[in-house]
């Protein structure tokens, strides 16, 4: 079967030169062909792992485990989206199995991607004299990002970075919708605390975060 | 929820705003501080309207994080490589 995806299906994840053709090929078993899906995709599977864990050997090992289910279920992909949106969802889904492992399957997630009081950002509006416009470059955000509580920073990358509607996340992290655009809020709200105060991104408070 | 549209966006409280600012982002894509409906409560309640923008400066900052950060290491190819020869060697054995 042709996997052309529907251009309207998705919005910052185009489809790649000779990525039609890769697929096409990589079904019928051609491993150059896979490799070649490897070499396309790798970078930025690798970057929402290690988004996620937060930990490079881990996301290193999610990187290769989704690569391997990939190898599995490539001939599932049927072009309904783009195939690195669909790429994008089974790595997420690899992850929240992989951490759920890790020890939350006791609670349901939507208990534990609340994070404590102590983590939960202020209700402070704040001065309207410390806008952060024109001062938060890409670097800034990633160190606040990596310090945000596990639960909203999944729920932040998903969204504000990968693009997944709330709907989908729900269905991802088993949430509802009203979860999903809650928890993302308080991420925002935590990371414009974290900004305005760049001694906040200090290496020392971030070990301290990191640990919590 | 609260309905949206039976909000009266010009005499909402702070704390109302703060309640419904989760949906209203939302609802208007992420865009608040450009709509023009907020405009009279924004005059009004300067500290909100400082909030909105740092907020929308964050998501939009966000979008550039889509780049990837870096390669994983060679070790993450030779492996994938190494268990898909084993498997198709298995395969193999099956037919």
């Amino acid at each position: 079967m042709q996997t052309e995806p529907n251009p309207g299906l998705f919005k910052r994840n185009a489809p790649i030169a000779g990525e039609a053709d890769a697929i096409e090929r990589a079904k019928k078993g051609d491993p150059d062909a896979f490799a070649r899906l490897y070499a396309l995709h790798k970078r930025r599977v690798y970057t929402l792992c290690l988004r996620m864990l937060g930990n490079v050997s881990e996301a290193e090992d999610m990187t290769q485990e989704a690569f391997l289910h990939l190898f599995r279920k490539l001939d599932s992909f049927r072009g309904e989206s783009a195939f690195s949106t669909w790429l994008h969802r089974l790595t997420v889904n690899l992850v929240l199995m992989h951490l759920r492992k890790k020890g939350l399957q006791l609670v349901s997630l939507e208990e534990t991607i609340n994070p404590s009081e102590e983590d939960a950002p202020k209700r402070d509006f704040g001065s309207r004299d410390t806008l952060l416009s024109g001062s938060v470059d890409r670097v800034t955000l990633e160190r606040a990002v990596a310090m945000l509580p596990p639960g909203y920073r999944m729920v932040f990358v998903l969204h504000d970075v990968e693009g997944f509607e709330h709907n989908e996340i729900a269905t991802m992290l088993e949430c509802s919708t009203g979860n999903s655009k809650s928890q993302l809020h308080k991420a925002r709200l935590r990371l414009r605390e974290l900004l305005r105060d760049p001694q906040n991104l200090q290496p020392e408070n971030r070990l301290m975060e990191a640990s919590r | 929820m609260k309905d949206l549209a039976s909000i009266n966006l010009d005499k909402m409280t702070t704390a109302e705003f703060e309640e419904y600012l989760p949906e209203l982002f939302e609802a208007s894509g992420g865009s608040i501080s450009a709509d023009p409906r907020f405009a009279n409560f924004f005059r009004e309640h300067a500290n909100c309207a400082a909030l909105v923008r740092d907020l929308e400066t964050i998501a939009e900052q966000a979008k550039s994080l889509f780049e990837p950060m870096g390669d994983p290491s060679d070790a993450v190819w030779s492996n994938i490589a190494s268990k898909l020869k084993d498997q198709n060697a298995s395969n193999d054995e099956e037919r």
